[in-house]
């Protein structure tokens, strides 16, 4: 059973402070809820500062970024981020080696190719080369032409139109020619489920009429 | 005057516990499914209820309203009365109080597994129960207020403030973030979009945290821990001050959910700001809390539930420390749209929330049922168990945050991004995942004690459904007298009280919203935007519908990390047309806000998109996607389009007047286009299938503003 004298305290207020017998902290004589009472310290002087310091930081925050304007906003930090980045990888035109481009059978250079096959290529080719969406890689026939320099133009270039992107940002003309090496050397494999030829056959890098 | 004998209404303390008992094991239940569902993506047997997509809704949606919800309830009913020293002002509304809300969650429960959604995060209802939910809420108001005005005890405590702020500022937030227009009884669009939506969502969403799982739980606090440990309140000063500051800083902090977005950046600034100066009043209900267990400490070692109330209060500060961390734009830049997050709310949810809900009915059960607590021994295994389910839960997700975010930026000598392919970043966190889920199961251990405990406690015992108390009634209130001090006033005028709150929490959202909405600099116009065609629209609704937010995002920074992975940055003006925005707030796969651009990265034929959706892992073994084959059996309902057009042109989209008559024959003709383009392909589909859409949606998105070659 709960009582209460709240009211009847307020009225004949004792004027003799009280204090918590544990900590000897002054209560607040008029403050009992439930049976709960309040103490009557103050602030605590580090929480204090460490709010006044927050509301410091809060205004020259604002002031930095939108009063004075001293600090740069989003757009122009990505700017400057994109211009140093130009700047810093002076990339030649991808284009300009696929001449010179040859067929690797190194160990490292095809081990290279499957990484970034298996990470970008199978997502549309299927694991093993068999095809899913893009067309197979083990069989003998090619859409767009056989040898390394024709695929290494479909890399950089996309067939926008059937839903193969550009890699010229995201892969470097090594990695391209150490993954085609490694496309190359999927020729025979025969995986399970292959998708069906499609485009010319060729062989050896010459294509051959049917 | 004479005392007055009255009775406390123990029964719907008891009910609104025995709720929150329930909810607590089917929200967590889920919260489990979703931590084992995201490394298990086949777990959900195909079947569409039991996607990510629409358990995490469920999860988040029972965590908060349904656990929380009822257990603020439990301890408003249970402290009120006694605060005040009367029974609770009606049985009645008492009783149409817990009913309607556990209705509410069954019918959201319901509602989201059959994916009806508006798919704002925690206000995820459709607009019925949108209804409902207000029309609850304003009659627990009327028993709040009804009960404040026939007190028998002249000042209202301070863990009262917290829950007339609650009140108040949920009502608020939930009428403002409800603003939607209906097409149907289970479809509505909302009136604002884009930016505007987003600013709105996450002004409620913040304020979800911090209106709903912090203040009503500081009331909390305030009444159970000097109750329990038998001491006064540290300091009434700093109960004010910290009050009063809280609740006036909490609504401005909301943009940080939206740091480096298309939002004014003007507003990511308030956020930050706001986000800082809430550490110290945050940190005062943790050292008003903590400091009242001065000289009680020796009883923290023996009692379970003081123990639990430590914890609860020390994640308090852990996580009222970290979020003004998180919101710091540099350290956002890092930690958003990671698993940070997600570790960053469960120390608040598992440890604050969760303790405190704990201790409080280890505490209150055995009263009300006038016996002891079954086991102390089961309580401090729950005890400890739970603290080491949080560890495990929470740390593992840091590292994942971190080691994906580091993942996201990394760039080779040569300048190209390390893991090109989003899903390298999330095979490498795999682990983490699994660890989590350890943690999560360790937790939901210790929730399966705390129920046995509880449930042999209320056998042992019998309810003592009315108790008898004894006070003096209420002397007429007098003018404020000179010697009183502004705030002892206040406190003994809960309508004045009331009114002051509110003025209080409206000042930021006020400052933030209006400019945003009304200012149109503040949102550039893009000529080149325009309306989503009827089949991308009712695809959009699919992709809301499924809850494709939960997981992917649709917003891309102004990062070189990550206009080199998907393109060019959003901006504002992208996504004036789209009610309600889905910017995302997590990326468990990747941004998608580019998805449609022929000459982007991240660029998908129709058929990569149909065979990814069927079974993703065909596609690639490690992807965690879950498979929706039901979007190719299903079909669209095209009896609402000339009804969803007609409601988009009410909320401004420049659709041609009469459209809605024609637009099926517009959906029509894309569908045909797209279905006969993947019989291309051999994939023979309907066009009127919900993946049909859905593809054109997604082959849409962020073209507007790209011009392909």
């Amino acid at each position: 059973m709960a009582t209460n004298d709240e009211n009847t305290k307020n009225l004949h207020q004792a004027q003799e402070p009280e204090y918590d017998e544990i900590t000897h902290e002054r209560l607040l004589s008029d403050h009992e809820y439930d049976g709960i009472r309040e103490l009557d310290n103050d602030l605590p002087p580090w929480w204090k500062y460490l709010f006044y310091i927050s509301i410091v930081f809060a205004i020259v925050f604002i002031l930095v970024y939108h009063v004075f304007e001293s600090a740069d906003l989003q757009v122009v930090l990505y700017e400057k981020e994109m211009a140093a980045a130009a700047a810093k990888y002076k990339r030649t035109d991808p284009s300009a080696v696929a001449a010179s481009l040859t067929v690797l059978t190194d160990d490292e250079s095809l081990a290279d190719g499957k990484i970034t096959y298996d990470k970008i290529c199978s997502v549309c080719h299927a694991k093993n080369g068999e095809g899913l969406i893009g067309p197979n890689f083990t069989d003998e026939y090619w859409i767009h032409g056989g040898t390394i320099q024709d695929m290494y133009k479909i890399v950089i270039t996309g067939v926008l139109d059937k839903g193969m992107i550009s890699y010229k940002d995201q892969l470097s003309p090594k990695k391209i020619q150490n993954v085609l090496s490694y496309i190359i050397s999927l020729e025979g494999t025969n995986p399970p489920n292959p998708k069906a030829p499609q485009g010319d056959r060729w062989v050896n890098g010459e294509k051959v009429a049917e | 005057m004479e005392p007055e004998k009255f009775y406390y209404d123990n029964k719907i303390v008891k009910q609104f516990a025995l709720a929150t008992i329930i909810w607590g094991v089917v929200a967590l239940l889920y919260g489990l499914f979703a931590a084992f569902h995201i490394f298990l993506p086949n777990w959900g047997m195909h079947l569409e209820y039991f996607t990510f997509g629409r358990i995490r809704p469920i999860h988040t949606n029972a965590a908060i309203f349904a656990f929380v919800g009822n257990g603020i309830f439990t301890a408003v009913y249970y402290s009120m009365q006694r605060l005040l020293k009367t029974r609770m002002y009606s049985d009645l509304l008492s009783k149409i109080h817990l009913w309607g809300w556990q209705l509410i969650i069954v019918a959201a429960a319901i509602t989201l597994s059959l994916g009806i959604t508006i798919s704002k995060e925690y206000a995820e209802l459709e607009w019925p129960i949108d209804i409902a939910i207000t029309v609850i809420w304003v009659i627990f108001g009327i028993n709040m207020f009804g009960t404040l005005l026939k007190r028998r005890v002249s000042h209202i405590y301070v863990a009262i403030w917290f829950y007339i702020a609650t009140w108040v500022t949920i009502a608020v937030l939930h009428i403002v973030n409800s603003f939607e227009l209906p097409v149907s009884l289970f479809k509505s669009y909302p009136l604002f979009a884009g930016v505007q939506d987003a600013l709105v969502q996450w002004w409620y969403g913040h304020n979800a945290v911090a209106f709903f799982l912090t203040t009503p739980y500081l009331g909390l606090m305030y009444y159970f821990i000097p109750k329990a440990a038998n001491r006064p309140i540290y300091s009434y000063r700093l109960s004010i001050i910290h009050f009063w500051a809280l609740i006036f800083l909490y609504i401005w902090a909301g943009p940080h959910h939206l740091l480096y977005s298309a939002l004014p950046e003007w507003v990511q600034s308030l956020g930050i700001v706001f986000s800082i100066m809430l550490i110290a009043p945050s940190w005062g209900g943790m050292i008003n809390g903590l400091l009242t267990l001065r000289g009680a400490w020796d009883k923290v070692r023996e009692d379970p539930v003081l123990k639990l109330y430590v914890v609860a209060v020390t994640c308090y500060g852990m996580s009222t420390f970290e979020g003004p961390m998180m919101s710091l734009k540099w350290v956002n830049a890092i930690s958003h749209f990671t698993d940070w997050t997600i570790g960053h709310v469960h120390i608040g949810v598992l440890g604050w929330n969760g303790f405190l809900t704990f201790g409080m009915l280890y505490w209150l059960i055995p009263r009300i049922f006038n016996t002891k607590l079954y086991s102390t021994k089961l309580a401090n295994t729950h005890f400890w168990i739970a603290t080491l389910g949080i560890l495990f839960y929470a740390i593992p997700l840091y590292f994942a945050g971190i080691t994906q975010a580091s993942m996201w930026k990394q760039f080779t000598p040569e300048g190209f991004l390390v893991y090109p392919n989003f899903l390298e970043t999330v095979t490498q966190i795999l682990p983490m995942y699994h660890i989590r889920a350890f943690g999560g199961s360790l937790y939901y251990t210790g929730v399966l004690l705390w129920v046995y405990n509880l449930y042999k406690t209320m056998k042992a015992g019998s309810l003592v459904a009315n108790e008898e108390a004894e006070a003096v009634p209420l002397p007429v209130q007098e003018k404020k007298s000179t010697s009183e001090g502004w705030h002892r006033f206040l406190e003994r005028k809960p309508l004045l009280f009331l009114t002051a709150s509110l003025i209080v929490i409206l000042i930021g959202g006020m400052v933030e919203i209006i400019p945003t909405y009304f200012i149109k600099s503040n949102v550039p116009t893009i000529e080149s935007v325009k309306p989503y065609t009827p089949l991308e629209l009712l695809g959009r609704d699919v992709y809301v519908s499924e809850g494709c937010y939960n997981c992917h995002s649709q917003m891309i920074r102004p990062f070189r990390s990550e206009t080199e992975r998907y393109g060019e940055y959003s901006k504002g003006g992208e996504a004036v047309y789209n009610h309600p925005f889905q910017y995302g707030s997590k990326r468990t796969g990747p941004d998608l806000a580019r998805e449609g651009v022929k000459s982007g990265k991240l660029y998908k034929p129709d058929s990569w998109h149909y065979n990814h959706m069927i079974d993703p892992q065909k596609i690639n073994d490690k992807s965690i996607m879950p498979p929706y084959p039901w979007l190719a059996k299903k079909d669209i309902n095209m009896r609402l389009t000339p009804k969803k057009i007609r409601v988009m042109q009410t909320l401004g989209v420049p659709y041609p007047e009469g459209y809605d008559k024609i637009a099926n024959d517009d959906l029509m003709k894309q569908a045909k286009k797209i279905s006969d383009g993947l019989s291309d392909e051999g994939i023979d589909v309907e066009p009127t299938r919900q993946i049909v859409a859905l593809i054109a949606y997604l082959q849409r998105l962020g073209t507007d503003i790209i011009v392909d070659k």
